[in-house]
């Protein structure tokens, strides 16, 4: 159960997008066809791996009706990533991104990874929403951008790590201050030794980009 | 005013008028002063009166007072002054310390004023969020009154104060960061502002949860020194029990942040005996409530076990138990060990080994579970001691087989410890089932219904135990006593109340009986079971004995329910028939409905905790509430049932039954059909991976005939190659690349023996000229000379014969060479019929691929052609192997002859020899001669010239020698 780093995501979207979907298909591996109103706010929890450590990560499933909105502005503060989800059969969600960004923008830390999803993905012949025009959403905005299936699994793995990828490289370039849990991220138990003795771990991590390279 | 006077008690009208033109006046100050110092001033003064003369201050000034919250942010004393001043008017905490001896009613007045005060400041949502901004001011005189006031706000009217922090931007987020103010009045203040945030608003709890909040009060508590950590640890511990309870999504975080591991610390008690304080229980307490709120019976299923787990996993479960076995535990701390030992284990079956493995640290050791059971039927135990042992005992029982089990066995008589040294849980039971005390009565029948709650193994086990009641009479079933008791209780005297034991009684022979027809059938034995049972029901008794008769109508109802026929003179027919003419089925109904119409059926259904606030209260258990629900109606349907309705259900039975075996039948039939597609699945998958291999087979050897084609190809264009090399040097043809070179090789080392056999034949010539020469000089000389060359003529003689056998050699080997070459011509030839032979059908061969049979004949006349073929050149790979040994041979012979010759021009040298010496002498001799002839002249004697000819000869022949050692070493070279 011991963890490099612990990071805070939150997914927000309109309602009905399949943020809770994404988390239950992430976490249990598996789908819920019936929507099923988030109140609130649902915590979910998983364990990644990237680079060979070991990173946990705790998602707050937001509800995306406007009646909660107010309340799931308190969670953009501590989250170090954000899911931002549309439904690619339903063009206002695409369309009120724009708005969620916004809110995002300005209620989180400058340095939260945000990866733009475009999800139910298997439903193609309901398609309203061309997987370009997400590209290029998520390229005006300086977003990662992915199409995602919740009911099929596609991409759900992926969207999750990559982003968890994109807030490691974000670290290791030093664009987050670790110790400041504010920001979403929080070193593992274990790593409190290691990270003290600055030069050792830097050592430490030069060798472990050097072993990638070699691998890759 | 006369609402005033009540909240001022004992105050004079005359003070209180010039008292409100003081504040009015005040209150003018603040509004139209524009020195900052006057301003300040009059709030001091406000905040001086305003304790005293709240309602006057609230009602004057609050407007003025948010006015300079808003206006005069710069200056932290006036804004300090106001917060304290707004505190004073809304709080009532100081109030109640103050009016301490006040009426009851003056306070609740009071409390009516803050909740006003507070109506009126939140009216305007802003002046709430204006406070949640100054507390982001560090000013220890803004953010602590601040702190305080937002917290009495919160005390007043949470709800709507909740609801307001809310939908403001960051406003929780804020609250949070006054856990890390460095200054701890601050920081304890905030705990307790976010105590009264958090209560009841699932949706604050999470966002207080998402920043951390964990973390960082587990850090106060362990900072504070855990359970020994005063105060502060309690409002801690309250605050998180506020973020946990019933809230399963901030549960299911603090279990994924491995916050549970560090609870385990926290019941690291000392064995100390003393220093227990007050404080320390209450903090020990707040403790132990949170590891129950993690794993309540009434959390979701998954999340409850999962906690489990992980509190076996880090050891807290352990640690609890080392508490519960401690010495010098108050019994309060002690009962709520036991209660979340009793949760912790609660239907994990890990947990629930580990607790049956704990001993208790006495001598000999003994298990824990049976030294809490010597509690619970230990009468001068306190009550809640003996409810929190039996709540334990149902937890270690729940969902736990093996455990149920356990308990069983200690009874049955195979296992009994016969020396009776060590206490059983059994013995202990039995001894509470008929001690004369009933809450042990009850207590023990309630456990061991507990022992048999879903195990229809144990409920035939237990039927088994006999008991032996007095020496000389004969053992008692277990079952029988019970129901001895029960008819026979009224003559036993008892401590506490006889229904509880009857009840308890009734409970465990219900529980017994339901789903075992062979308890039922053991029940229904003894004949003086059913006319008791009827008797209770049938007689019209007090309201305290309803619930009894309740009881006993479903202990009867089970007995026709789950009864198997196996008795004549109690069939279920007949048990109805009883019921209809002793009862009446409407009584019978009637009375079973008294159990759950019970006031205290309802208590004990909603928790599976015995929780009860007297010992008379302790009637129904959790679980026995759940079997009477799902009887109930199922016995009131059987019992309303007529036999032609039964007859009729065993019909609709048997042709259920009958529907099932045709269920069955097509079951099995599609079993079989799944069986056989698996088969053809298989088969198809054989097959499929068979066409695949022959495909690839097939290439393969479309491939294999492309190089064969490759091949003759090449094959042919050697052949022509060979052809023409035949007409120009009359060389065999070879098969592949290199024999033509070794052929060519092999000519050329022909050409040189060749060669060398001719320079051996010159030399030969030479030598047999050299050695006629030598014989006719040989045979000039004296009779000595002569005999010598007789000797030589006989050597030269054999060497000559040897030279003739070298020839006749030679010539057989060019005999061979010409044989040689005549098979090479015959096996050129070959090759060039066969080459012929050979089919080049390449048109052909591409419509024929289509079709991969007919290729793979193709392919296998092919294949047969190359192997002819090449059989053909291991042939003639063979016949230049007999060649190139012939040859070696040949060289040999050809070694062998030169070793000869050598030999030959050895004996040639040494006859040389004798020649010089033959010379020699022959000077000498001529010598001799000249000096004869010299005398002979001084005789005067005439000589001839020829002697002197032959000297001259002589010379000419040495030249000669000399010139043929000149060619000797020539040829040598």
């Amino acid at each position: 159960m011991t963890y490099a780093y612990l990071f805070k995501y939150i997914i927000i979207g309109d309602t009905g997008v399949g943020k809770s979907c994404l988390l239950l298909q992430f976490t249990d591996k598996r789908f819920q066809p019936v929507h099923d109103l988030t109140i609130g706010v649902e915590f979910g929890a998983r364990m990644v791996n990237i680079d060979g450590k070991q990173i946990k990560l705790q998602i707050w499933d937001t509800a995306g009706q406007e009646s909660f909105r107010s309340i799931t502005r308190s969670y953009y503060r501590g989250a170090a990533g954000a899911l931002l989800v549309y439904d690619i059969t339903r063009r206002e969600t695409f369309n009120h991104l724009t708005s969620w960004l916004e809110d995002a923008r300005q209620h989180s830390s400058s340095n939260m990874v945000i990866m733009l999803i475009g999800n139910k993905s298997d439903l193609e012949s309901r398609r309203d929403v061309k997987r370009e025009e997400g590209e290029a959403f998520a390229r005006e905005h300086g977003l990662i951008f992915m199409e995602t299936s919740a009911k099929t699994a596609c991409n759900v793995e992926e969207a999750f790590i990559n982003t968890a990828k994109e807030i490691y490289r974000k670290i290791q370039q030093g664009l987050f201050d670790v110790h400041n849990e504010a920001n979403g991220i929080k070193i593992g138990p274990q790593q409190c030794i290691s990270t003290s003795v600055g030069s050792i771990a830097s050592q430490r991590n030069s060798g472990d980009v050097e072993s990638n390279s070699g691998c890759c | 005013m006369n609402f005033l006077r009540g909240v001022m008690g004992g105050q004079s009208a005359g003070p209180q008028h010039t008292e409100a033109e003081t504040i009015q006046k005040l209150c003018d100050r603040v509004a139209s002063s524009t020195l900052l110092d006057d301003r300040r001033d009059a709030v001091r003064a406000l905040k001086s009166l305003s304790k005293k003369y709240r309602l006057e201050v609230g009602i004057q000034a609050m407007e003025h007072l948010i006015h300079v919250l808003q206006t005069d942010r710069s200056d932290s004393e006036i804004i300090g002054y106001a917060l304290d001043t707004l505190y004073n008017i809304i709080s009532n905490d100081d109030e109640e310390e103050v009016d301490d001896v006040e009426e009851e009613n003056s306070t609740r007045q009071s409390e009516d004023l803050g909740s006003q005060f507070t109506e009126i400041f939140i009216k305007q949502q802003e002046n709430v969020t204006l406070l949640l901004s100054l507390l982001e001011e560090f000013d220890f005189h803004v953010r602590w009154p601040g702190v305080k006031l937002l917290t009495s706000l919160l005390k007043q009217l949470g709800p709507q104060v909740q609801q307001i922090i809310l939908v403001s931007p960051m406003g929780v987020s804020r609250l949070m960061d006054l856990l890390a103010d460095s200054r701890e009045v601050i920081r304890n203040d905030g705990v307790l502002l976010l105590q009264a945030l958090t209560r009841s608003n699932g949706a604050i709890q999470k966002i207080v949860a998402f920043e951390n909040a964990f973390e960082r009060l587990l850090d106060i508590i362990t900072d504070e020194g855990n359970s020994d950590g005063g105060i502060v640890v309690e409002d801690c511990l309250i605050l998180l029990q506020n973020l946990l309870k019933n809230n399963n999504s901030n549960q299911n975080f603090f279990k994924e942040g491995s916050y549970i591991q560090r609870m385990k610390p926290w019941f690291e008690v000392g064995d100390e005996n003393s220093g227990w304080s007050a404080q320390e229980v209450t903090n020990l307490h707040l403790m132990l409530q949170l590891v129950r709120v993690l794993v309540s019976p009434t959390n979701p299923p998954g999340a409850t076990s999962s906690c489990q787990k992980a509190m076996f996993q880090c050891g807290l479960l352990q640690q609890l138990c080392t508490i519960l076995m401690a010495t010098g535990v108050p019994a309060d701390i002690l009962t709520e060990t036991i209660n979340t030992v009793s949760e912790v284990i609660r239907g994990c079956q890990v947990n629930q080994d580990y607790f049956a493995s704990v001993n208790a640290p006495s001598n000999p050791p003994r298990p824990a579970i049976v030294v809490l059971l010597m509690s619970m039927v230990n009468e001068r135990q306190p009550f809640v001691l003996r409810c929190a042992v039996l709540y334990c005992f149902q937890c270690f029982l729940y969902k736990n087989q093996k455990g149920q089990g356990e308990i069983v066995s200690t009874l049955l008589p195979s296992t009994i410890d016969a020396t009776g040294s060590s206490v059983s849980a059994g013995q202990l039971l039995c001894g509470g089932l008929f001690s004369t005390d009933s809450l042990s009565n009850w207590c023990a029948a309630v456990a061991l219904a507990h022992a048999l709650q879903e195990n229809a193994t144990q409920k035939e086990q237990l039927l088994r135990v006999q008991l032996a009641t007095s020496i000389g009479n004969p053992p008692v079933s277990l079952l029988q006593q019970c129901t001895n008791i029960l008819s026979q209780g009224d003559k036993i005297d008892r401590r506490g109340s006889k229904i509880q034991t009857r009840v308890g009684l009734l409970m465990l022979l219900c529980t017994w009986l339901s789903n075992c027809p062979i308890a039922v059938t053991h029940f229904l034995h003894n004949s003086a079971n059913v006319p008791f049972l009827t008797g209770q029901i049938a007689e019209n008794l007090g309201e305290e004995e309803q619930l009894v008769q309740g009881l006993c109508a479903l202990l009867l109802g089970i007995s026709i329910y789950f009864n198997d026929n196996s008795l004549e003179s109690y069939m279920k027919e007949k048990l109805k028939q009883l019921i209809e003419k002793r009862i009446g089925k409407e009584n019978f109904i009637e009375k079973l409905g008294f159990i759950s119409k019970h006031e205290l059926y309802s208590r004990a259904s909603q928790k599976p905790q015995p929780n009860f606030p007297s010992p008379e209260y302790m009637i129904f258990d959790h679980e026995f509430t759940k079997l009477v629900k799902e009887l109930e109606g199922v016995i009131t349907k059987a019992i309303y049932k007529s036999s032609e309705e039964d007859k009729k259900e065993e019909e609709v039975k048997k042709t259920l039954e009958q529907h099932d075996n045709i269920v069955t039948h097509y079951k099995n039939v599609i079993r079989e059909q799944d069986l056989q597609l698996e088969e053809l699945k298989q088969q198809i998958s054989t097959l499929k991976c068979q066409n695949e291999q022959l495909q690839t087979a097939v290439t393969q050897q479309v491939s294999q005939i492309q190089q064969h084609k490759d091949q003759y190809n090449l094959l042919k264009v050697q052949l022509g190659k060979d052809n023409q090399h035949q007409v120009s040097s009359s060389d065999g043809a070879q098969m592949n690349g290199i024999q033509p070179e070794e052929i060519g090789r092999l000519q050329e080392e022909i050409e040189q023996l060749k060669s060398n056999q001719e320079l051996l034949q010159s030399q030969l010539a030479e030598k047999d000229s050299l050695i006629e020469n030598l014989k006719s000089s040989l045979t000039t000389p004296d009779t000595n000379e002569a005999t010598a060359s007789a000797g030589e003529s006989e050597q030269i003689a054999e060497l000559k014969q040897e030279l003739t056998t070298l020839k006749s050699q030679l010539i057989s080997q060019s005999g061979e060479m010409t044989k040689l070459q005549t098979e090479k011509q015959e096996l050129l030839q070959k090759t060039e019929a066969f080459a012929k032979s050979v089919p080049m059908p390449i048109e052909s061969e591409t419509v024929i691929a289509a079709k991969t049979a007919d290729v793979e004949g193709r392919l296998s006349a092919l294949l047969q052609e190359t192997e002819e073929l090449k059989n053909e050149i291991k042939a003639l790979s063979e016949e230049r192997d007999a060649i190139k040994e012939q040859l070696d041979s040949s060289n040999s012979t050809i070694a062998i002859l030169q070793n000869e010759r050598n030999k030959l021009e050895v004996d040639i040298t040494d006859s040389k020899k004798e020649q010089d010496d033959l010379l020699v002498l022959l000077a000498d001799q001529d010598q001799k001669i000249f000096s004869l002839k010299n005398k002979l002249k001084e005789f005067g004697h005439p000589i001839e010239e020829e002697d002197e000819l032959e000297s001259g000869d002589q010379d000419d022949e040495d030249d000669e020698d000399e010139d043929d050692s000149k060619d000797q070493g020539h040829i040598q070279l």
